[in-house]
């Protein structure tokens, strides 16, 4: 049974307060610990050996010279792991496709080869080198417009199951069959809601165009690494990471280990942003090393290994079709995506699905196709980062809104709020939204930055104003299906709170240590955590997934209140007073209706564990993204209930645009976001602003230049992101919707909101140049081209 | 591979050490003293996380070799905080809400220390240039501005 008492909100000490994160001290005085500090006893060093070649195949590897450098503990190539594949997707019809280690053929430039574990990081890379293999160099491709044509060369052929799917472990009753790749489509996604044609038939404007995102790179400060101790048939991992399920599942399954005997182990992970979840190539040869030969190994990437061989944005394609209204309601929008997902299907079915399922909760759109394809070419694999789908599709969207819009004779703000979703909306898969602040975000963000006095006032004039809507999911029903947390009420009536949730940067920890204060009136420092440690944690939902307050902290949340009602129970008895009269604050709890009838916490845990002779008050609470689904949607029908609440954004962006140098200064950016309620507004803040600055780089720096397949910028002084020097004002506006079904009505705020910055500034972009910019990023050289009529 | 003998400072204690000639101070403050509160980002100078004092001067500990540190005195994070008490811009760090992962926060604080003892009352241009080496990923530096601003109020009043 979970009861929740509801206190009126000007009552909470620690929720809705800007509380200083938990993890701060050990963090500013360089005691946190992340995976590339951790050094263990015997431990080796492991380096990989990478394709120099997009596609070829393997005719020989040497390793004898690299064996008999000193040093050298074990070399290893894809003979010795043959047959084991992982992926982020694995279906019935999708099987996983990714090996650990190239067998006969290198898709991509940075596929592993070989790896060896050596005694130092020095001799590893000597014995790398030392590594001869032979190539015989195939055609490639790197367009997924030309990848889909007949005549392309075949990336993968037909791709075999390797055990039973993820999704079968899971209950889903359908064999694993093999997937003949036809055309490097790696898979597509097909829907039809409402009847299109008919809905252009209706509309009297109608626009078409073709709009083109940018590979970007995560570029989180802490390079990827992992170290791996495998003993007594165990194994322990320390990985860079964003949520210890997923990894702990691949890495059970590739080692052929039973998941208890996986352990993932807390360590401080510097930025992931999307880029740090699935299972890396290096995170399974570390622990396959340390199999080999008994003693721990690390292996941590050099920056250039980041770029060309972990994961990318994925860049799409969008071909849209969008027909209003003469009073600006939508009739129809027919959308088709093309995603490059790289060698390997990294995100792509998911990111094809995304796109649509992000834009779907922004406007009510009678009659939609969509048809999403995911394409294998020769680059990098791509896998999610920030809004996985959402600024790509965004970026296109908003522009022919606004596009539209002008010539139906509108401003951008009454198109969207004609034709803008409200609370009670149930959208197509089923989905409702119990919470829907977007047209008060835009009405906010638009009041503030004054965008109807601004707007069109300087058009072509070097200064311009946009905005741009963005929706974002909170959590899915993806394993391990929604989260448990649990709290343990110690002696002196201090908790501790165990959650799978982890702690990457975005303050997860604190926000959880808030919510047990609160719902236990006990001082926050009496409130410690452990998270996400995959064996002493209970499971919650990878926080790639975006569920970590409305899952992740709603379980914590009823774990709280069940502690709570335990520690009233025993209260009540020793006050002699009605349970339900009971309230908690300052450590002390007492009768609401005679306050003078209280007793401390530690007295009355004390009292419990003596009477019951050990046992101490454990709470448990859990919680499930959607309840009543159990799948996660279709990837190639996009049915299927999808997340049990969307948090919704709305940007105001303004730009000035130097007509000598083509160069554009964000001057301000607004983001007016409706995460149902801010557990801890600076930490809500802090999502919002970094995702500003982030979205201002995807726009106007940001490119990860591959040239046939080779990233040419892999560093940080070739591929720029944005300092300190061009961080404009960025000013959150919180709107307050308090969803009935989040933790004190809390849902997601760590990826929505870029997408509203990327379409936002791309729409100032317009307004201050008269040009529209169809491609990203948007650079100085692109604006003076299309201003002086280039193409 | 050369060896040679160094002497350096390090948070005000002396160690003898024998070096590579290729080994970076980075190398030798993370893997031969344990000061793993010094990041390493990238390698290459690019992104600031390996930022030290070396003889007061912010230094990224990644490009300078462990042999042109000889003799020379070094600051890290580690050695920020002064007898169990945080330094104002760690506190302002705290306060603001200018942590997220963390991992560019002791070369953050490296650079602001060296400025605000530098320039007791900076423009926010001159924050924002002297941070301008540093790379943070999460927070969009905003929060990093504003915190170095007012640890710069409580400098002065100390
Ligand atoms: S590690 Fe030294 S500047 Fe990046
Ligand atoms: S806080 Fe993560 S890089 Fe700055």
């Amino acid at each position: 049974m979970q009861e929740i008492l509801r206190k009126k909100k000007t009552e909470y000490r620690y929720v809705g307060k800007p509380v200083r994160r938990v993890d701060g001290y050990k963090k500013v005085t360089g005691r946190a610990v992340y995976t590339v500090d951790v050094d263990l006893p015997g431990m080796l060093h492991g380096k990989i050996l990478r394709s120099p070649h997009p596609h070829a195949i393997i005719k020989s590897i040497d390793t004898s010279k690299a064996e008999r450098l000193p040093g050298v503990k074990a070399i290893i190539t894809g003979k010795d792991t043959e047959g084991v594949r992982f992926g982020f997707v694995e279906t019935p019809h999708m099987p996983a496709d990714m090996p650990p280690l190239a067998e006969d053929r290198v898709r991509y430039v940075g596929e592993a080869v070989a790896a060896v574990a050596a005694t130092s990081e020095k001799v590893a890379v000597k014995a790398i080198n030392l590594i001869e293999v032979e190539y015989e160099p195939l055609k490639a491709v790197f367009h997924p417009e030309e990848a889909m044509k007949p005549e392309a060369p075949a990336i993968h052929d037909v791709i075999y199951p390797s055990g039973r799917s993820f999704w079968q472990e899971w209950g889903v009753e359908r064999d694993s069959t093999p997937q003949k790749v036809e055309r490097n489509i790696a898979s597509t996604l097909k829907l039809e809601i409402g009847d299109v044609e008919e809905g252009f038939g209706n509309a009297d404007h109608v626009k078409e165009g073709r709009f083109e995102t940018n590979v970007t790179a995560h570029g989180a400060l802490e390079p990827h690494g992992a170290v791996a101790r495998y003993s007594e048939g165990r194994l322990d991992v320390w990985l860079s990471h964003m949520g210890p399920y997923m990894k702990r599942y691949w890495l059970a399954r590739t080692m052929g280990l039973p998941e208890s005997h996986v352990r993932v182990r807390p360590a401080f992970v510097g930025g992931a942003f999307g880029g740090k979840i699935d299972l890396f190539d290096y995170e399974y040869i570390a622990s396959h090393l340390s199999r080999l030969t008994g003693r721990p190994v690390k292996i941590v990437l050099t920056r250039r290994e980041v770029f060309q061989a972990t994961r990318l944005r994925h860049p799409m394609i969008f071909y849209i079709k969008t027909g209003v209204k003469k009073d600006g309601r939508i009739t129809a929008m027919d959308i088709k995506a093309i995603d490059d997902t790289g060698a390997y299907r990294g995100t792509g079915p998911v990111v094809v699905y995304l796109a649509h399922a992000f834009s779907i909760p922004i406007y009510r759109i009678p009659n939609l196709r969509y048809t999403g394809y995911a394409v294998y070419t020769n680059n990098p694999v791509r896998v999610a980062m920030r809004g996985h789908g959402a600024p790509q599709a965004r970026f296109a969207v908003e522009q022919q809104i606004d596009e539209i819009a002008e010539e139906a004779g509108l401003d951008p703000y009454e198109i969207r709020m004609i034709n803008a979703r409200e609370r009670g909306d149930v959208l197509p898969n089923g989905d409702v939204l119990n919470s829907c602040g977007l047209k008060e975000a835009l009405t906010r963000a638009v009041e503030d930055g004054k965008f109807l006095q601004k707007y069109g006032k300087h058009r072509g004039k070097g200064r311009g104003v946009g905005i741009g809507l963005t929706s974002m999911f909170s959590g899915a029903q993806f394993y391990p299906f929604g989260a448990t947390g649990v709290v343990l009420l110690h002696d002196d009536g201090g908790a501790t709170v165990f959650t799978g949730a982890i702690e990457f940067g975005q303050g997860s920890d604190t926000m959880m240590c808030q919510i047990v204060a609160e719902e236990l009136g006990i001082d926050m420092e009496r409130v410690s955590i452990l998270s996400g440690d995959s064996e002493l944690c209970p499971i919650a939902l990878d926080n790639w997934l975006s569920g970590g307050t409305f899952v992740n902290g709603r379980a914590v949340q009823l774990a709280a209140i069940d502690a709570r009602n335990k520690l009233f129970e025993y209260a009540a008895e020793l006050l002699g007073v009605s349970r339900d009269e009971l309230q908690a604050e300052d450590n002390v709890i007492y009768s609401a209706d005679n306050p003078s009838k209280r007793i401390p916490h530690e007295k009355v845990v004390k009292y419990a564990i003596h009477r019951n002779r050990g046992q101490q008050i454990v709470g448990v609470g859990h919680a499930t993204p959607v309840e009543g689904a159990y799948w996660y949607p279709s990837l190639t029908t996009g049915k299927g209930r999808f997340t049990g609440a969307y948090s919704f954004s709305a940007t105001f962006a303004e730009v000035e645009v130097d007509f000598e140098t083509g160069v554009v200064k964000v001057v301000r950016i607004i983001n007016a976001h409706d995460c149902g309620y801010p557990i801890n507004p600076v930490l809500v803040e802090g999502q919002a602003e970094g995702q500003g600055y982030m979205g201002m780089g995807q726009v106007l720096f940001e490119e990860v230049i591959e040239e046939k397949g080779t990233i040419l910028n892999p560093n940080f002084l070739d591929y720029l992101m944005p300092t300190s020097i061009d961080v404009p004002e960025m000013k959150t506006i919180h709107i307050e919707t308090h969803d009935p079904n989040g933790p004190f009505g809390g849902k997601e705020v760590g990826e929505g909101v870029i997408a509203g910055v990327v379409s936002a500034i791309a729409n100032a972009i317009y307004d201050a140049t008269g040009v529209r910019f169809r491609k990203l990023p948007i650079l100085p050289s692109d604006i003076l081209d299309a201003l002086e009529g280039r193409e | 591979m050369k060896e040679h003998s160094v002497e350096i400072v390090v948070n005000g204690e002396r160690h003898h050490l024998t070096v590579g000639s290729e080994m970076t101070l980075l190398e030798v403050l993370r893997d031969r003293l344990g000061l793993k509160g010094v990041k390493e980002g990238c390698s290459k100078g690019e992104c600031g996380a390996c930022t030290v004092l070396v003889d007061g001067r912010p230094v990224n500990s990644c490009l300078l070799l462990a042999v042109e540190a000889d003799g020379k005195e070094i600051i890290t994070i580690e050695g920020v905080e002064r007898d169990g008490q945080l330094n104002p811009i760690q506190e302002e760090f705290i306060e603001h809400g200018a942590v997220q992962c963390g991992f560019c926060t002791p070369g953050m604080i490296i650079s602001a220390k060296y400025l605000i003892e530098n320039n007791p009352d900076p423009s926010e241009e001159e924050i924002r240039e002297a941070i301008s080496g540093n790379l943070c990923r999460c927070t969009g530096y905003v929060r990093i501005i504003s915190a170095i601003k007012s640890a710069v109020d409580k400098y002065s009043m100390r």
